[in-house]
């Protein structure tokens, strides 16, 4: 209020330089979003040629009442499940591992990103190839080595095995995130807590639960938030791996454009958008609760 | 209760602490093992029935493979994914700077609410906007053209840029920019006077997201392409892959190369943000 010459002034230059990106934005993430609703309401086929027809709710209706759309939710929220909890519990074990010097640790540290860093095209290949049924040496060791089966199972091939192989591949793809993050929230927490837990007698758990979770409790809701939206509308990874696990990203997208449908996988994502909307507001909520508490 | 560390209990206790960290990067790194390995291997070897850790003969057949045009047009899709890549990571960038500039530095009304919509952008794109995407872009004419995916690349990284960018610019002190003002320095050339050299470090691991982003997509560049003459390297991959006639080997050998320039920028930008940031004073 004191500063209304400043703030006109500044606002105009602010105008000016956030133009662009806001445009951009407004065009392609805004207008897209909103034109998702209006497409859902259509019949529409991808080949312009053919003019789209309105149908109202059907989509919606279509979609709903939808056995496989269930299946796919149901899919999408243990893998979205298991993917969370696995990344975010092992990226904090290895971050509380590595939050203590030792040699060649900024080494380890690199070699452990490797996977995060890499394109998912790169580690698909390798993954097929090593769970492959004839030849793989997922198989050989599995059979030859450790007679857990005699007959390899088809990994890729079989719904169970392959909805197991998409949750270990993206745990061990996307901890190092939490890794990341944890590590560095680590730290900045002082020793001197941890020393002054140890003379009241903690014991490891208690000095967990003492120091150290309060202390990454808000950069541990972000990883989860984070990525359980991340997993919820996971596409690539899934998608290139196995044709047997129907997450819903995979699921919207063959909707489009394997079906041809650009009006129901609207209504998908449109559904979609909801349920992660509810979603975070339910994970932030309960973790604001505990951090109360 | 302090517990008596002897010496011995000490020695097993690092001993053990090392095996662990051996046995977690077996795990994290067994993967890649074995990519290089298969790389290396005569293609006869690589389907064998009792695989070898080690090739037997070593060859660099596969490598040479996947640079000769005739056999693999690899690096047409190479030379694919960097124009794309690279373009829309410059352009990405440069808008970001001046976005994050005004978000942190300026005082204006609904700069919160800007912000705010940045970080659901963030939170939500991808899969979700494909279909409308796909629409946009064939109304433009921009269908099988490299634009179009640079243009969505550029709109995929440009809220994080933004965001990551906004938060090394608080980094940097505000009576810096007060004493260039007073030395008679203007906003715009504050910030290529002052802003973007010291935050340099921080705009390359920027431009480094975003290559990475835009190095990675599959789901776009499959939608928006038809044609093999514009496919970049996860399209044009994917597309061999599903041929019969894939050879394991070279299919590794092209894995090694895609991941590298992603690699080898991400341990550079890492490097340079290290030696610029103190390390807390733990070395190891």
């Amino acid at each position: 209020m004191f500063k209304v010459k400043r703030e006109t002034s500044d606002g105009k230059l602010a105008l000016i330089l956030l133009l662009p990106s806001t445009l951009l934005i407004l065009l392609l993430i805004g207008y897209p979003m909103l034109s998702n609703f209006y497409i859902s309401f259509f019949e529409q086929p991808i080949n312009p040629e053919f003019p789209a027809e309105f149908v109202g709710f059907e989509n919606y209706i279509e979609t709903l009442t939808n056995i496989d759309f269930y299946k796919s939710l149901g899919i999408t929220l243990l893998y979205t499940l298991l993917v969370v909890v696995g990344s975010t519990a092992l990226g904090l074990y290895v971050a509380i591992m590595f939050n203590r010097p030792f040699r060649f640790r900024k080494v380890a540290r690199s070699l452990i990103i490797l996977s995060y860093v890499t394109p998912s095209i790169s580690l698909i290949f390798v993954w097929k190839y090593m769970f492959n049924s004839g030849y793989g040496i997922i198989n050989y060791i599995g059979r030859d080595i450790l007679h857990l089966f005699d007959r390899a199972p088809l990994w890729f091939d079989n719904p169970t095995s392959a909805f197991i192989l998409v949750v270990l591949f993206a745990i061990w793809r996307y901890f190092p995130y939490a890794f990341i993050a944890f590590l560095a929230i680590l730290q900045t927490i002082s020793p001197t807590l941890y020393e002054a837990a140890e003379m009241d007698g903690a014991n490891i758990w208690q000095k967990f639960k003492a120091v150290t979770l309060p202390a990454i409790m808000p950069v541990m809701l972000t990883v989860i938030t984070l990525r359980t939206i991340w997993m919820f509308y996971m596409f690539e990874d899934v998608y290139l791996l196995t044709n047997k696990v129907n997450v819903l990203g995979v699921y919207l997208y063959e909707t489009a454009f394997a079906f041809n449908d650009l009006g129901k996988a609207s209504a998908i994502s449109v559904i979609l958008f909801l349920v992660i909307s509810t979603l975070i507001i339910a994970i932030r909520k309960k973790v604001n609760l505990n951090a109360s508490s | 209760m302090p517990a008596v560390k002897t010496r011995s209990t000490k020695i097993a206790g690092r001993a053990s602490f090392y095996l662990g960290v051996i046995v977690l990067l077996c795990i994290c790194l067994f993967p890649f093992f074995i990519m290089l390995m298969t790389a290396f291997k005569g293609s006869e070897e690589a389907i064998s029935r009792n695989p070898t850790f080690l090739p037997k003969d070593w060859t660099l057949q596969h490598f040479i493979d996947i640079f000769n045009p005739a056999i693999f047009p690899y690096l047409h899709y190479l030379q694919n994914s960097f124009i794309v890549s690279v373009t829309a990571s410059v352009i990405s960038v440069g808008i970001a700077i001046f976005g994050a500039y005004a978000l942190s530095r300026l005082n204006f009304r609904g700069r919160l609410a800007i912000n705010a919509s940045f970080y659901t952008v963030y939170m939500f794109s991808g899969i979700l906007l494909v279909v409308p995407l796909f629409k946009v872009i064939a109304g433009l004419g921009l269908y099988d053209t490299k634009t179009s995916l640079i243009i969505v690349m550029i709109v995929q990284t440009l809220p994080t840029a933004i965001l990551m960018l906004n938060s090394y610019f608080e980094t940097i002190p505000k009576d810096l920019e007060e004493a260039a003002k007073i030395d008679g320095l203007n906003r715009i050339k504050v910030i290529f006077y002052i802003i973007i050299p010291l935050s340099f470090t921080g705009i390359v691991s920027v431009f480094v997201y975003c290559f990475m982003v835009a190095w990675n997509d599959f789901l776009f560049a499959s939608i928006f392409f038809s044609g093999a003459e514009n496919f970049t390297l996860p399209v044009g991959l994917y597309a061999l892959f599903s041929t019969p006639d894939y050879v394991w080997g070279r299919m590794m050998a092209a894995s090694i190369i895609t991941a590298l320039p992603v690699v080898i920028m991400y341990a550079i930008s890492e490097n340079l943000i290290k030696g610029n940031v103190t390390d807390g004073g733990v070395k190891g």
